[in-house]
């Protein structure tokens, strides 16, 4: 039985798609925009859940404890949202401001 | 948005949260109304069940899929229109020309089994909720 010996050609770049500059630029990501919105939010779903803690504690009957305390998590995810942003935010300030010259 | 999506989760666990309330609310009616002779309408207080539909959930609208999606609620109470239970007691004020007695067509055995489905349906949502709750908190925990 005889092989017959295999061509081996490098694999070479000859084009990489999907980079587009155009479009990318021109719509940036602004972290300050992202953290006021979340803010914003966070300040909705913290007003709703002290709502529904108050109309839980005056004896609302359309307001369970399970309603009381999923509005009380969805306050905590949100604030714990917008603290991750502040976060990230100020991290790379530092970042910035320690770079060595 | 940002967080809706995994509220999303939460809003559809809610909604099963609250028809397994009212499912539960119903069986211990029907428990504390076995012995019932006379109820509002006259006769025997009837038993009640719930009929449950899938519906939209609040907020979920202008999502992807949103017409997939559906929570859970109470959209009647139904009663049953199985015959009363009659029982032969001449004395009782309630009984009819022929000394017997309509009792609720209420079978406890029964009543406890639903109460036994509607805790653990209940336990199932709040599990679904924090499996929600768990990856949005991993997800803010990304790069940490």
């Amino acid at each position: 039985m005889s092989i017959a010996p295999a061509s081996i050609v490098p694999p070479s770049v000859t084009e990489i798609r999907g980079i587009d500059e155009g479009p990318h630029k021109a719509k940036q990501a602004d972290l300050g925009e992202a953290f006021a919105n979340a803010l914003t939010e966070a300040s909705n779903t913290e007003k709703t859940a002290t709502h529904s803690a108050e109309r839980f504690a005056k004896g609302d009957p359309t307001m369970g404890i399970h309603e009381v305390m999923i509005a009380s998590e969805k306050a905590n995810i949100e604030i714990r949202y917008a603290t991750t942003l502040k976060n990230k935010a100020i991290e790379a300030y530092r970042e910035l401001m320690n770079t060595q010259v | 948005m940002s967080t809706t999506d995994f509220f999303t989760a939460m809003e559809v666990s809610a909604s099963g949260l609250s028809a397994q309330r009212t499912r539960m609310n119903v069986a211990s009616s029907n428990l504390a109304n076995a012995q019932t002779t006379q109820a509002a309408g006259g006769g025997p207080y009837k038993r009640r069940d719930v009929v449950l539909s899938s519906v939209d959930v609040p907020g979920m609208q202008g999502s992807d899929f949103s017409a997939a999606v559906k929570g859970v609620a109470v959209t009647q109470i139904s009663q049953d229109t199985n015959p009363p239970r009659l029982e032969y007691d001449p004395g009782h004020p309630q009984a009819n020309a022929q000394g017997y007695v309509a009792y609720p067509n209420v079978n406890p055995v029964e009543e406890m089994v639903d109460m036994i489905t509607a805790s653990r349906a209940y336990e199932a949502g709040i599990t679904a909720m924090s499996t929600a709750v768990n990856m949005a908190e991993k997800a803010l925990g990304i790069g940490r």
